[in-house]
């Protein structure tokens, strides 16, 4: 029942976190301000304009992410706004409608299916993704508020055909049953193990780890598996 | 290798995909061409729609099409028949009229070239409704239209009446379960797309097989031309097993525009359209003798319907089928009725019938020891069935007495004091309390076909599905069994109704269906590659097949001469060897088959702010043979985790005046999370089952989450001393003077 986002030391209601000391653009608590700066005073009014959404989707051909990126040199469409996501190490270039959800972006513009929508209310955590190293419910956050932001998601965990060592913990541990949840387990997890003001003991991680619910059950593994990738994180 | 992969802790052959996340879901596919589709779903309980007015939403921006109930194509029922394997429980095509029969219910869908597009068009679409009176929940539709009583499902012997009224101890309670949802995490959801007059359907179902055959009813095709595909499922729990409204309105919206059709189903209305445990209210009477022996049990039930399909051979939750059988009892009776509410159409939901229906038997039973002065344990013991009593069979194998030896003595169930709130730690009351666990075995007709291939692999396939439960990794244990080939070298395929047929995900049937099918499959594909190694040409030219041996993925001649599954194909220049089979149910004449366990909980109260949680369970399961202990162990754990769920937190709420659920969403219908979870420790005793089949397993879906509600319920009563026969166990009512809220 627990909020992740409510039992973080760093919460604050400026929108700014703190992660190891460092100062970032805390992705998880958007300031009012933050969020129309984003959006862009244009994009609002243009979305009460008939044609605003009609634009579609950029990138919609699945086959070829890449090619059919929006031109540098041309304006974005009506009522769109041009932004670029860093995924997994890769830059994206998209023009996006204010009504994308990150969530739905990853999915059907990049076809980066790994992350999962299991409420689109922010109450599941199936769709955390990191946003520049912190962890966030992707379906509750706008795609024109990450403009430049750095992405990671589950297909970007593991490195060089090698799983990460949240994954292989994963696999050990059987930390999972029916798998839909396990993307977003483990971008939570591998936060946490990378956030100094959560605590080692089991206590502490399953109180860090509640906002991620996992209808199988398969939390004792889970655990297991956080604990065991600890020591190789 | 193949002496000891059954049984083994093996990790699954699946994991990679699921956890890099290439593992498809249904909503994964991104077709061709593809547009998505948004339902509008009715904001009333009962009535009909008098008007939809489209003229906002038809402006909107990338609207294709919007259906409704005078803009939708004509299509047929599907009869609904578990023998032909068409099933649905909500028979009622979706827009077939402009009833409305529950919140929730699709009254509109609109198509649209992006989700976004879809949902703010679904929004714009204006309904209007004539509202007709409600039935919001069971006491109100009992009031109103009384109870349909099911003869199907009556059970008795003996004369319960008498034995119960001349008993010296004796007790009569009745357990209320509330509405559960199933909330699996994958939304229901349906990827469908034509190509002519054939329909491929990327559907969330439990049931590849069954789900075709609906379809192909619906559409009036024939079976060859549907293709259900479910490589993975983000779980189901009883949810997935029958086709909903949505996949059919899906596959007819993609019919009419032209294009596939992608719907998912907003987690809201997964409250309301595509099933839930129903509520129930359940009398238990029971009495015993001076020496705490049953001499009289009664099990008499009701179970919420909805009004689609109340009169309508409705789904009956069936709470008293266990109590038939579990223990030993003369005179018994069980009866199950059903009337009909304004709610969606109920289904199975995991261990269906046992879940609530334990909860009730097992609270009775820890009412009942109490009555007789009994420790808890020690009257479930001196009832023990040595056969089944409701059938006049013996069971293939009952090990409970087992299970409760082995759980007691992990648990410490010795040390307890009997008295209540006598056990403190600190601030909290420390309550014990244990129930029995209970399921029925159960093995259908099964196809398989394996392949071993000249590429050194085997290649296994069957229309069953993994739903997280771990069967791609059970059928891989099991052809490795056969053919001594390592697990790497084995590829699985479910999930696809077109391989041959196999049986739903659910009820605990899949892998004691399964398995005797694909090991059936594998030796056939091994005769057939005997057959080559012995003829003109073979490895083994002039031996007799007979003669050649399996070792470790090699034929053996009787001589010591070993070659490789792999040469013996290449040297018939030949692709592999291939077999098919299909084996039949289990031999239900002459045993019963039954999986028992029990569970011992402890739970903690912190009376001066009332907060209960449970901290410890230590379960014993006696499942015949855990084919692969770390997935079944896993499975155990999961169930004991929604038991917890069930026991405390779970239940779907209603608004007593308008039928419309008020808590349909993740943050208000509470579910374990990781902060809820206790100490728990499973124990999988091993007697394997080969009565039942080849590899002795009984399945181990369901049986983890039956009886853990009463288990909680009886520690509680421990810690508190209060009897809490209606769930969820929620704080308010274990405080005192704290008014209840009443159900109208």
């Amino acid at each position: 029942m627990a909020d992740k986002d409510d039992k973080r030391p760093d919460h604050d209601d400026q929108g700014k976190g703190r992660a190891r000391g460092v100062e970032i653009h805390d992705a998880r608590a958007p300031s009012r301000r933050n969020f129309l700066k984003s959006v862009g005073a244009t994009s609002l009014a243009a979305a009460t304009a008939p044609a605003w959404a009609r634009v579609g989707y950029v990138n919609h051909d699945e086959q070829e992410p890449q090619d059919k990126r929006a031109d540098e040199g041309e304006a974005p469409a009506k009522g769109t706004q041009r932004i670029t996501l860093n995924v997994n190490g890769q830059a994206h270039t998209l023009d996006v409608t204010p009504n994308m959800v990150l969530l739905d972006v990853l999915r059907h513009q990049l076809a980066l299916t790994g992350t999962k929508k299991g409420c689109d209310i922010g109450q599941c955590g199936a769709c955390t993704v990191h946003v520049n190293g912190v962890s966030i419910n992707s379906c509750l956050s706008l795609a024109v508020m990450h403009d430049g932001d750095e992405v990671t998601t589950v297909e970007g965990l593991g490195q060089n055909g090698k799983l990460h060592p949240i994954q292989q913990a994963f696999l050990d541990h059987d930390a999972y049953q029916c798998g839909y949840c396990t993307p977003g387990q483990m971008m939570s997890a591998v936060a946490i193990l990378n956030d100094a003001e959560v605590a080692s003991d089991d206590a502490a991680v399953r109180e860090a780890m509640s906002g991620n619910i996992c209808r199988c059950g398969a939390y004792k593994n889970i655990l297991s598996a956080i604990q065991t990738a600890r020591k190789n994180v | 290798m193949s002496d000891n992969i059954i049984g083994a802790a093996k990790p699954r052959i699946d994991g990679p995909l699921k956890l890099t996340g290439l593992a498809k879901y249904s909503s994964d596919n991104l077709l061709d061409d593809m547009v998505y589709a948004y339902g509008v779903f009715s904001s009333i309980a009962s009535g009909e729609v008098t008007n939809i007015d489209l003229s906002v939403a038809q402006q909107s921006p990338g609207v294709i099409d919007i259906f409704h109930h005078d803009h939708f194509p004509q299509l047929f029922r599907t009869p609904s028949s578990m023998e032909q394997e068409n099933k649905v429980d909500e028979e009622r095509l979706p827009f077939e009229d402009n009833q409305v029969h529950y919140a929730g219910q699709f009254v509109a869908l609109v198509v649209a070239d992006s989700f976004e597009n879809a949902r703010a068009a679904a929004y714009k679409v204006k309904v209007d409704y004539k509202t007709s009176p409600v039935l919001a929940n069971l006491a109100q539709a009992v009031k109103v239209n009384g109870t349909q009583l099911h003869q199907d499902s009556r059970n008795s012997r003996g004369d319960p009446e008498p034995a119960f009224q001349s008993a010296q101890h004796k007790i009569d309670f009745t357990y209320v379960t509330p509405v559960e949802t199933h909330n699996p995490m994958e939304m229901h959801a349906t990827v469908a797309a034509w190509s002519g007059d054939k329909l491929t359907m990327y559907d969330t179902t439990q049931g590849v097989v069954n789900a075709r055959n609906v379809y192909a009813k619906v559409f009036g095709l024939s079976p060859d031309r549907v293709e259900v595909i479910t490589p993975f499922l983000g779980s189901g729990f009883g949810s997935k097993l029958w086709p909903w409204p949505h996949a059919i309105a899906a596959a007819a919206a993609a019919r009419e525009v032209g294009r596939p059709v992608q719907l998912v189903v907003p987690r809201q209305e997964m409250f309301t359209t595509t099933g839930h445990r129903p509520e129930t209210s359940q009398r238990l009477r029971l009495a015993t003798d001076d020496d705490g022996r049953l001499v009289s049990l009664r099990h008499e039930s009701i179970s919420t319907t909805s009004t689609i399909d109340q009169g309508n051979n409705p789904y009956v939750e069936s709470c008293g089928k266990m109590t038939q059988g579990l223990y030993s009892c003369e005179n018994l009776l069980v009866t199950h009725s059903t009337t009909g509410t304004n709610r969606g159409t109920p289904t199975s939901m995991r261990a269906p019938g046992a879940a609530p229906g334990l909860f009730a038997l097992e609270s009775a039973m820890d009412e009942m020891a109490i009555e007789a002065g009994l420790d808890p344990l020690e009257f479930r013991r001196r009832n023990y069935a040595d056969s089944d009593e409701s059938k006049g069979l013996p069971w293939s194998s009952n090990k409970l007495r087992e299970a409760y030896d082995q759980a007691a003595e992990k648990f410490g169930w010795s040390k307890r004091n009997s008295e209540i709130g006598s056990m403190r730690d600190g601030n909290e009351i420390v309550g014990w309390g244990m129930a029995t666990c209970n399921w029925e075995a159960i093995r259908r007709p099964c196809d398989a076909r394996v392949s071993l291939r000249a590429d050194g692999t085997a290649y296994a396939s069957c229309a069953t599905q993994d739903i997280g439960t771990g069967t791609y990794t059970i059928v891989a244990q099991a052809v490795s069994q056969v053919t001594g080939l390592p697990l790497e070298k084995i590829e699985v395929e479910l999930g696809d109704s077109s391989y041959p047929s196999g049986p739903i995900s659910g009820g605990s049937w899949a892998t004691a269906t399964a398995l005797p099918a694909v090991a059936a499959a594998a030796r056939k594909a091994l005769e057939e590659l005997k057959s080559y190694a012995v003829s003109e040409r073979g490895a083994f030219v002039g031996a007799k097949a007979d003669d050649l041996s399996i070792e470790n993925g090699q034929l053996k001649s009787a001589d010591g001469k070993t070659v490789a599954f792999a040469e013996v194909l290449k040297q018939r220049k030949l692709a592999s060897a291939d077999g098919e089979a299909h084996t039949g149910g289990a031999p239900t004449d002459q045993y019963a088959f039954r999986s028992f366990g029990a569970h011992f909980v402890e739970v903690r109260w912190d009376q001066g702010i009332s907060n209960l949680r449970v901290s410890r369970v230590v379960s014993a399961i006696d499942v015949g043979r855990a084919v692969n202990t770390l997935t079944s162990r896993n499975q155990v754990e999961g169930a004991i985790v929604m038991g917890v769920g069930m026991a405390l937190f779970e239940q779907t709420e209603y608004d007593h005046r308008n039928g419309r659920p008020v808590n349909n969403n993740y943050a208000e219908y509470l579910v374990p999370v990781h902060a809820d979870q206790p100490e728990v420790d499973v124990i999988l005793l091993d007697y394997p089952d080969y009565k039942f089949n080849e590899f002795g397993a009984r399945g181990i879906g369901e049986i983890g989450i039956t009886g853990l509600a009463a288990a909680v319920a009886n520690a509680v009563y421990h810690a508190t001393g209060k009897r809490i026969r209606e769930l969820p166990i929620t704080m308010d009512k274990l405080m005192d003077d704290v008014p209840q809220a009443q159900q109208a």
